[in-house]
C-alpha cells in the first residue's frame, strides 16, 4: 500500500480539462457501484426474503432516497456518455485524443448528459411532489 | 513528438491490458441494458409502482429475465473491474494487488450468484398472499 495522500494530492494537483472528466467519471462510477451492490442484494430478496424486499422498497420511496435517485440517474447518464467517449477515442479514433477535440468533447459530454437528464429529472421530480407533498 | 500528433503506443498483452479492454467491452454492452433499465424503472414506472407483485408480473416473460441477467452480469462485472482499476492507484505492491483482486473477485462471485439465483428462482410466495 502506497501513501494514499500521494495519490490524492496527484488527483487534485493535476489541473486540466481531461482531469475534470477523469474525476467525474471516477466519482460517478464509485457512487453507482455502491448503489448497484445494494440494489442487486435487495432485489435478490424477492427470492430469498420477499418481506425484506418490500421493506427495502419502502426505504427507496422516502424523500431523501427519491431525491438521491434523481442524481443517480444523472450519474448514470454522465458515466455512460463519458465512457462511450473514452471507448470511441481509445479503440477507434486515437487521433481524437489530440488536445482540441479531447477538451471540447469533455464539455459536449457534460452538456449531453444534462440535456438527456432534464426530462427524466422533471418526471421524477413530479413523482416526488405527488407522493410527498400532495398527500399521494 | 510531432506537432499536433498524438503519441500512440502498442499495448503489450499483459493481464492489465486485458482488464483495460474488458472495461471497454462491458462498457459498450452495458449501455444497451442500463439506459433502458433506468428509463423504464426509475422514470416511467417509478418506485411507487414497484413491489414483489410487479417483479413477479414482469418476470413471467422469460426474455425479461434474460435481459435482467445480462444487465446484472455486465454492470456488476464492469463495476468491480472499475473499482479494481481505482484501487490499483493506491495499492502498488504485487502481493497487495493480488489480495485486492481476490477480495473483489469473491465479492463479485457471491453477489452475482445471489442475483442470478433470484432471477432464476423468481419471486417467492409470501405467507398469506
Amino acid at each position: 500500500m502506497s501513501d494514499p495522500k500521494t495519490t490524492f494530492t496527484g488527483y487534485a494537483r493535476y489541473r486540466a480539462t481531461g482531469q475534470l472528466a477523469f474525476l467525474l467519471h471516477r466519482i460517478t462510477g464509485l457512487g453507482i457501484l455502491l448503489f448497484l451492490l445494494i440494489h442487486i442484494v435487495d432485489t435478490s430478496f424477492v427470492y430469498f426474503a420477499p418481506e425484506l424486499y418490500d421493506h427495502a422498497i419502502q426505504i427507496y420511496r422516502s424523500l431523501p432516497f427519491m431525491i438521491g435517485e434523481i442524481f443517480l440517474v444523472w450519474a448514470v447518464f454522465y458515466h455512460g456518455f463519458n465512457g462511450l467517449r473514452i471507448i470511441i477515442f481509445d479503440l477507434w479514433k486515437p487521433e481524437w485524443w489530440e488536445k482540441d477535440i479531447a477538451v471540447k468533447s469533455v464539455y459536449w459530454v457534460l452538456v449531453l448528459s444534462i440535456l438527456a437528464w432534464l426530462p427524466a429529472a422533471f418526471i421524477m421530480g413530479k413523482a416526488v411532489i405527488e407522493n410527498h407533498f400532495l398527500g399521494g | 513528438m510531432a506537432e499536433g500528433k498524438v503519441r500512440t503506443v502498442q499495448p503489450v498483452a499483459t493481464s492489465e491490458a486485458r482488464w483495460w479492454l474488458w472495461l471497454r467491452i462491458t462498457g459498450v454492452l452495458m449501455v444497451l441494458f442500463v439506459f433502458p433499465h433506468v428509463i423504464i424503472k426509475d422514470v416511467i414506472v417509478g418506485v411507487h409502482n414497484i413491489d414483489t407483485e410487479y417483479v413477479a408480473q414482469v418476470w413471467e416473460n422469460v426474455l425479461v429475465r434474460v435481459f435482467d441477467f445480462l444487465l446484472l452480469f455486465t454492470t456488476f462485472t464492469h463495476g468491480m473491474v472499475g473499482l479494481r482499476q481505482v484501487l490499483m492507484d493506491f495499492v502498488h505492491s504485487p502481493s497487495g494487488r493480488k489480495t485486492t483482486t481476490w477480495i473483489l473477485a469473491v465479492i463479485w462471485f457471491v453477489v452475482t450468484v445471489m442475483g442470478t439465483m433470484a432471477i432464476i428462482g423468481g419471486v417467492s410466495l409470501q405467507p398469506g398472499a
